[in-house]
């Protein structure tokens, strides 16, 4: 159970959070900066709800918008030619 | 009152900044309270990139003071428990045209005049860093000791280490009034602690602490977005900014196009630990509103293909924003306030916090020991300088 890959993109397990929450007894937001769960290609949109049940179980903050977990735009991955336009 | 919220030194505001100076006055052996309205680093210091360079600073007394700096940060790399990314592989500045390259080699030739390690880079060079760099950039510089820092693990780092030292913490804590007679007392919605003496680190909010206390502090937020881009292939190993990253920060003229200019967008890429890329950067004076523009993006996404047309394919993940400290001469005030013995005010490093942060700790300090030999002159960074000259953007 310990070893339950809790966000897929930056590899994080149930215990790095656990361990690290422990470790630290800090906030949910600074135990997603230390373990980077949540940070990496899917922006959450896969592990946010694991992530987030899993931060209020181990720090007991409540998943606000902005704390733990602030969803930052753009809303799903972009390449850059479509934010800046292609070259012509 | 109970001894727990007394402090010989209280420190307000828990960026990277505050960190260091919370890091340098708890190792002295003083007894120091950090007071920090959210968590450690939830301001700018988490919302930049993480730079520790001289390659982007004027000649003088600004790159004395990163070199400074950088030498101070290869002692914390050792000291330190908790590793902070700390990679010291130099920095890039690359030109557009031929133009720029010859500022460049004046650019060069000035530091390395002061004794700093700089190397003009021609098209060749620039190949070797980075197979994505566009055909026709001429060249561009580069400084052998700047580095790279992940900038809220090295305030965690700090703050671990400080505490060590006996750093008493208080976070979640905003300072809603500051009176003083023989002591300071700083009432905050999380308690109410004394000090014999008050350093403001507290960045783009600054000035709200210093109206408590009837001064006014001339720093203004000026508003920077950076991307992350996602990790596919690796881009390269070292930061990289344009020269007209300078011009922009300096408010010198450039030559790009009017929306370019408007969002004051300026190519930075920095490479991180994680493999991801930050993407920068912008400089727009919209007061407090962070706010993601989607047309400043833009513009920055229009800037980074100029310089690397063949990343046209790579994913964006992420964008966010911070407020930069403005103050006009482009200085930090790091500094006592004559007319309020005892209340010291460390702020306004605009874009330079995380290569300026470890000498404006170790200054504010030597500043509250009363240490005479400084490891910095101190006349560059008084609060009194302002003093007699109007503020403008």
């Amino acid at each position: 159970m310990d070893q339950t890959i809790i966000c897929r993109c930056e590899e994080v397990s149930l215990h790095d959070i656990q361990h690290t929450a422990a470790t630290y007894n800090c906030s949910a937001r600074e135990v997603k900066l230390r373990t980077r769960a949540g940070m990496g290609y899917c922006g959450g949109r896969t592990c946010r709800p694991a992530v987030d049940a899993v931060l209020e179980a181990a720090t007991g903050e409540k998943a606000g918008h902005d704390i733990p977990m602030k969803v930052q735009p753009p809303v799903r991955p972009v390449s850059l030619s479509v934010l800046g336009g292609e070259v012509k | 009152m109970s001894m727990k919220n007394h402090a010989e030194v209280a420190i307000i505001g828990g960026g990277i900044v505050g960190c260091a100076i919370a890091y340098y006055v708890a190792k002295s052996g003083i007894d120091c309270v950090l007071i920090e309205k959210n968590d450690i680093a939830s301001g700018t210091s988490s919302r930049c990139d993480g730079n520790v360079t001289i390659v982007d600073k004027d000649p003088g007394f600004d790159s004395l003071m990163s070199w400074k700096s950088q030498e101070l940060t290869i002692e914390l790399n050792k000291e330190l428990d908790l590793p902070f990314e700390y990679r010291p592989l130099g920095s890039l500045l690359v030109c557009e045209n031929d133009r720029e390259m010859q500022a460049a080699k004046e650019w060069v030739d000035i530091q390395t005049a002061a004794g700093l390690k700089f190397n003009l880079l021609d098209r060749e060079d620039l190949r070797q860093e980075s197979p994505y760099f566009a055909d026709d950039i001429p060249g561009g510089l580069e400084c052998e000791t700047d580095s790279l820092i992940n900038p809220y693990l090295f305030c965690y780092s700090l703050i671990e280490k400080a505490k060590q030292y006996g750093l008493k913490l208080q976070t979640q804590a905003e300072v809603t009034n500051i009176t003083k007679k023989e002591t300071f007392t700083i009432e905050t919605t999380n308690g109410t602690f004394t000090a014999k003496k008050v350093v403001n680190a507290a960045g783009v909010w600054a000035p709200f602490i210093g109206k408590m206390l009837d001064l006014d502090i001339p720093i203004i937020p000026r508003k920077g977005h950076i991307m992350v881009g996602a990790r596919q292939k690796p881009i390269m190993m070292r930061n990289v900014m344009e020269f007209g990253y300078l011009m922009n920060k300096f408010g010198r003229e450039r030559i790009v196009d009017k929306r370019t200019e408007q969002h004051g967008v300026a190519l930075v890429l920095e490479p991180t630990e994680s493999q991801n890329f930050l993407l920068g950067s912008s400089r727009q004076f919209v007061g407090y509103d962070g706010r993601i523009d989607i047309n400043v993006v833009e513009t920055m996404a229009r800037r980074a293909m100029r310089f690397y047309p063949k990343m046209n394919d790579f994913t964006m993940i992420r964008t966010y924003t911070g407020f930069r400290p403005w103050t006009s001469d482009h200085l930090p005030i790091v500094s006592e306030v004559d007319s309020i013995p005892g209340f010291f005010i460390a702020a306004g490093h605009e874009g330079d916090g995380i290569s300026l942060a470890t000498v404006t700790g170790k200054l504010i300090d030597e500043l509250i020991r009363g240490v005479s030999d400084t490891i910095i002159p101190t006349d560059p960074l008084r609060f009194d300088r302002f003093a007699k000259v109007a503020v403008t953007q």
